[in-house]
Order: C-alpha cells, then sequence, then structure tokens
C-alpha cells in the first residue's frame, strides 16, 4: 500500500521549514549581494530544491508498506533498497501526533516504536487519515494480538461455549480506558511559574533584536530615545512593569498550550496519554514494559508541592520534536495526587512502605568527602584571581559562596535520602536542591553494584548502584547508606530467581 | 559486618604482567614528553608551554612510581565467583567495588590474549551484559576457557518477558 499523497506535500513543507535559514539569507536578506556565495548559492538552491521534490515524488511510487500475518512490511529508498519486516509484538509504543500541518488538512501522523537497538528502528507514517490511524492503532494492539491467538487456541477445541462465555468480558476489560488525570487551572497556574518558562521570552527576544537588527533605525536614534527613556523614572517603570506582564503572560500561555489539554488513562494492559492544544499527540505504552518509575521534584516545585513522574521503559525513549519527553506522564504533579496515579495505573508498585533515613555519621561521610569541584575551582581563582565587579577580593568570596552551595546541597541530600527494600521492590529518595525518587521491582534490576571508599569503609557505610533496562541503561545510586543494609539488600537480589520466569 | 571475599581469584602471574604492560605504555609515553620537550626547545614555544611539559613529566614519573605498586595491590583487591544464577565480581583498590549479574542477562562472553599474556599462558574474559560490559584480566588459560564455557552454558537461558 502506498502512503498518503500528502506525505509528499509534507515532505516539502518539512524541507522548506528546515532550512528557512539558508532561505531567508539567500533570497531576502542577502538578495541584493553579489557575493560569489550567495550568487551561486541561489542556484545552488533552486537545483537542490527541484531535485528534491522529484526524490520525493518517486520516493512515494516506490515507498510501500503492507501487513501480513500480523508484521509490518516496509519498503524504502529509491537508490539503495531497503526492507523491513517488523512484527507486531515488537512495537513497545505508539505516538500519534496532529502538528499545525496535519490539524490544517484533517489529517495525523503516527509512529510505532520497537525495542530493537539502532537507528532506524520505528515506523513513521507521517501523513495518513483519521480513519486510517484509528484502524492501524487498533490492529497493532498486543492486547487483542493475544486475544486472537486465544481465539484461534480456543476454537481448535471442542469447547466452543465456554469461550463464547469468556471472549467479551475480556475484551471489554482489557480496552476499557479509564480517565485517570486531567490537570486542573489551579495546577496550571503553578505549573507556569515552577517551570520557569516565563524566561523562555528572554533567548527569544534576543533572537528577534538580532533578527531585526538590519530594519531597525541608525544607533544614534535609538541612543537618544534610550536617553530619553532613561531621564524619566516613570517611562522605566511602566516599561519594566510590561516587560514583566509580556513574560508572565508568554510563560503562561507557553504552559498552557503545551499541558493545559492532557488527559492520562489506563486500560488493564497500556497507559495512554493524549496531550496538546495546538500540536496534538497520543501515546501508548504497555504496561509490562515499564521498568521502573521516577518522581523528580526540583527546588521550585517542591516549594509548590508539585513532581514530575517518568516512566522507565525498555522502549526507545524517541524524543519527538516539540520537546516533551514521551517518559514524563506529566511534569507538574502535586505530590499526594502523583501517588494516587502511581497507584491507580501500576498497582503492582506500592509506595505506602515505610522509609528509613540515613544514620547521623553519614552526614559526617557526606561532609567529609572531598569535592573536586570545589578543590579545582578554588585552584583556578586563586591562581587567575579574576575581577568579578571589579572587586579584587571577588576569588575568595566565590571560592566561598560555592563551598556553601556544595555544603548546603550535602546536607539536603542527607536530609532528602530515605530507603527500603520490601518483599520484591526497593524505593529510595535522594539529591540535594533536586530530589529525586526511584522504585523498581527486583525482576527488572538487570545488575547491582556496591561499592565502598576508604572513607566510608571507616564509618561502615555504603552506595549501591542499579541498573535497569532501557536505552541507554538507566544507572541509578544512592551513597552513604549503612553497610548491613547494602549487605541485606545484596541477599535480597539474590533472591531474584523467586520473581523471575525462564524460557526453557 | 563486612563484604565477604568471593572465591576465585586471578592468575598469580598478573601483577607481572600489568606491570610489563604499563611499563611498555609508560615508556612510550616518556618519548612522548621528551619529543615535546626537544620541539619546545627547537622551535622556542612560549613559556607556558614549558609548564605544561612541567606537568606532564611530574604527572608521568608519578604514574610510573604508581604502576610498580599497583599491579600487586589490584591483584590482592581483585575476586569473582559463580554459580547457576549469579556471577560475582569483585574489585578495587581505593574504592572497593561489587558487581552481582544475573546469568540471563549475560548476552556475550569473549576471550582476549595479547602477546604479553600469551607469554605467561593467560587470557581474560570479557562478558558483556544487557547494559554493560566487564573484563576479568588475567586467568590460567584453562581456568579462563573454562569459564568461557560454564558461562555460556548458565547463560543460554533467558527470562521470559525479553
Amino acid at each position: 500500500m502506498r502512503y498518503h499523497p500528502m506525505s509528499i506535500a509534507f515532505r516539502i513543507y518539512q524541507f522548506i521549514k528546515n532550512s528557512i535559514f539558508i532561505i531567508l539569507l539567500l533570497f531576502l536578506l542577502r538578495r541584493e549581494s553579489e557575493f560569489w556565495l550567495f550568487e551561486y548559492g541561489r542556484y545552488a538552491f533552486i537545483g537542490i530544491f527541484i531535485l528534491r521534490v522529484i526524490y520525493l515524488i518517486v520516493a512515494w511510487f516506490i515507498e510501500k508498506y503492507e501487513w501480513k500475518d500480523r508484521a509490518f512490511h516496509i519498503q524504502k529508498g529509491v537508490f539503495v533498497k531497503h526492507a523491513s519486516t517488523v512484527p507486531f509484538s515488537r512495537i513497545q509504543n505508539v505516538t500519534r501526533k496532529t502538528t499545525a500541518f496535519h490539524k490544517l488538512l484533517g489529517l495525523t501522523s503516527l509512529t510505532f516504536e520497537t525495542a530493537r537497538d539502532g537507528q532506524d528502528d520505528a515506523i513513521h507514517f507521517e501523513v495518513l487519515t483519521k480513519k486510517d490511524a484509528d484502524f492501524l492503532i487498533d490492529l497493532v494492539q498486543p492486547g487483542k494480538q493475544e486475544e486472537q491467538s486465544f481465539v484461534a487456541l480456543e476454537s481448535d477445541s471442542i469447547d466452543t461455549e465456554m469461550k463464547v462465555d469468556k471472549e467479551p468480558n475480556n475484551e471489554t476489560e482489557r480496552l476499557e480506558r479509564t480517565v485517570v488525570f486531567n490537570p486542573e487551572r489551579k495546577d496550571l497556574w503553578k505549573a507556569s511559574f515552577t517551570s520557569l518558562s516565563f524566561l523562555a521570552i528572554i533567548p527569544i527576544v534576543f533572537g528577534a533584536i538580532e533578527y531585526v537588527q538590519p530594519f531597525l533605525p541608525e544607533a544614534d536614534e535609538v541612543e537618544g530615545l534610550l536617553q530619553l527613556v532613561l531621564h524619566s523614572k516613570w517611562l522605566i517603570a511602566v516599561i519594566i512593569m510590561l516587560a514583566v506582564l509580556i513574560a508572565v503572560g508568554f510563560g503562561v500561555g507557553r504552559t498552557f498550550i503545551r499541558y493545559g489539554k492532557y488527559e492520562i488513562s489506563a486500560s488493564k494492559t497500556h497507559i495512554y496519554i493524549d496531550r496538546g492544544v495546538l500540536n496534538e499527540s497520543f501515546f501508548a505504552i504497555e504496561k509490562r514494559r515499564i521498568q521502573g518509575l521516577e518522581m523528580e521534584q526540583t527546588f521550585l516545585k517542591r516549594i509548590f508541592g508539585l513532581a514530575e513522574v517518568k516512566l522507565i521503559s525498555s522502549a526507545n525513549p524517541n524524543q519527538p520534536e516539540g520537546g516533551v519527553n514521551v517518559n514524563s506522564l506529566y511534569p507538574f504533579l502535586p505530590i499526594n495526587q502523583a501517588y494516587k496515579l502511581i497507584e491507580t495505573v501500576l498497582p503492582e508498585y506500592n509506595l505506602n512502605i515505610e522509609l528509613k533515613r540515613l544514620p547521623r555519621k553519614s552526614l559526617l561521610v557526606k561532609l567529609l568527602r572531598p569535592s573536586w569541584l570545589w578543590i579545582i575551582a578554588t585552584v583556578l581563582l586563586v591562581y587567575f584571581k579574576p575581577d568579578i565587579l571589579n572587586l579584587e577580593q571577588a576569588w575568595w568570596m566565590v571560592s566561598l559562596l560555592l563551598l556553601l552551595i556544595i555544603i548546603i546541597q550535602r546536607v539536603l541530600d542527607y536530609i532528602h535520602t530515605r530507603y527500603a527494600i520490601s518483599l520484591d521492590q526497593v524505593q529510595w529518595w535522594q539529591g540535594g536542591l533536586t530530589s529525586r525518587m526511584f522504585v523498581t521491582k527486583r525482576k527488572n534490576i538487570i545488575e547491582m553494584k556496591y561499592s565502598q571508599t576508604r572513607l566510608q569503609k571507616y564509618f561502615e557505610v555504603s552506595s549501591i548502584t542499579t541498573m535497569n533496562r532501557s536505552n541507554p541503561p538507566h544507572v541509578e545510586s544512592i551513597t552513604d547508606i549503612p553497610t548491613p543494609f547494602a549487605l541485606e539488600m545484596k541477599d535480597w537480589y539474590f533472591k531474584r530467581t523467586e520473581d523471575v520466569e525462564l524460557n526453557s | 559486618m563486612e563484604y565477604k571475599k568471593l572465591e576465585h581469584t586471578l592468575s598469580p602471574s598478573f601483577p607481572k604482567i600489568k606491570l610489563i604492560s604499563d611499563t611498555i605504555i609508560n615508556l612510550v609515553g616518556l618519548l612522548v614528553v621528551v619529543g615535546l620537550f626537544w620541539l619546545y626547545d627547537y622551535f622556542s614555544w612560549p613559556t607556558w608551554a614549558f609548564w605544561i611539559l612541567m606537568f606532564l613529566i611530574v604527572f608521568s614519573i608519578l604514574g610510573c612510581i604508581w604502576s610498580f605498586i599497583e599491579p600487586t595491590l589490584l591483584y590482592r583487591s581483585w575476586s569473582y565467583q559463580y554459580d547457576h544464577n549469579y556471577l560475582q565480581i569483585s574489585f578495587g583498590i581505593m574504592k572497593k567495588q561489587w558487581i552481582t549479574i544475573p546469568m540471563t542477562k549475560i548476552q556475550a562472553v569473549s576471550t582476549i590474549q595479547g602477546p604479553i599474556m600469551q607469554r605467561f599462558n593467560t587470557r581474560s574474559i570479557k562478558i558483556e551484559t544487557m547494559g554493560s560490559a566487564h573484563t576479568i584480566p588475567a586467568l590460567e588459560e584453562s581456568i579462563a576457557l573454562q569459564l568461557r564455557e560454564d558461562l555460556a552454558e548458565y547463560a543460554k537461558l533467558k527470562e521470559v518477558d525479553e
């Protein structure tokens, strides 16, 4: 089957979008220039553009996809032919994105990601109709796949009545999606401030200034205007007020557009995320691919009582354009709601276990550990003695400030560190200014490392590092926990064989 | 409470092998630094280059001294142990580490032998897992081959869900 004909238009649009700077430079800003680079550059660009369009049209005729025996068969490439087969069972998550381009035409795009390592491992449908997208998503649903094989097996056996009885139940149970989270207006306001997204206006403004510089009046005139403004305190106040208002408005707007329409829902086997106001996207991940969970709280988020919940999954955390990480459930969840969400979506994770705190001696270890960053920075500062803000003494102040920050960071880390293991689960909080919670199941840990420096040995504490399957592997560690606990955890990990099932 | 030492140790010839190979590397490094000094003199490079070269030479001399002490300490710190379910390795002089790897997560095992190792009849074993790679340096040839066979055998089983 061929792809949707509009994919040609989409690819041309993308080509133009990606080379927008070159186009502006060649045909607008330097349109008068007779410098050879620009002169020939214009012809070269037009040539490349025409070739590209021809290529895309030819490619559309050649590139095909089809599905047979529960697998996609894909043909790619004009000069170098590339055929691949992707079984539905390899598909780990589904992302559906509707950008402004798609919205305009009432179409959408679809990506199936697989767990294979390598570059070209996802199946993209750049443009397709909404109906086709629904159909394809429905087609690859792993839940359904098992269902079908199950049905096939059952029909072989004599007992048909049983099947009829069982099937509809299973079907509805599997595919039923319950909404578990919708952001509230209040949370979005908090989110706009914690994300500091209003600061995002600064680079945009600077970019814009640079961009319009050639069109601005002469520098002298601007200077005159500046003098005028500086002389009136009134005017300055108004301008600052306006600037703050614009920045905040911009930040709030950005957050609302990004996270305003957001819905997390779950079925028995999958987690779904629908989000976006301008660029809509849909994301689905199979629950059994989840290797662990992370919760992150930056300093600002802690003040507002928010946290970000992230999934550690064995699927590729392929970051699509737009920058919102697909492995993040929602970056601004109120903390108790975050716990509740995890409980409902992933009931096998139990977060109500009482966590232990570090003993006093761990704080001592943390404070006594030499900070290489501080030592190197101080040596450099002593040697160069830079003048900062015309202060000759600045070097020792900076060094002291850095030391203070490092100490605060370490004390906070001591306060935040809490840990516990239960029957088949390990959970801990740690971190200084930004603190993080990590929880995983014993069977999902693929490697354990225990370590002890001389200093730690003296105080009888150790560090533990775990590794989870992900791409790249997810490494997590907790430092300065009492050695008896580390040994207990070592024994605990040896019992891992109880949790896993082996293929014979 | 203490961590226990694991069952097996490296080949007793490991310190010698390491010392020889380290010395070769150090000699090459020293030659490079001397060459740079000559260049500095010949092309009359600026003074700051002199300080960088001094730093390099002090650093490599300290490295040479360390390379005489390190092999024995490392040999004493290294140990490993394995059974049907787990491979454990342990090493480290200043910072001691214990690593536990489930057999089911081992993906490839290979033996490596350089010319110096050949002279001492030893091989090192490289173990690749889903997330990392570890090398057990210098085991006696028969032990290394046996270990490779055993690991390959035990790692054959894979978990459901992969």
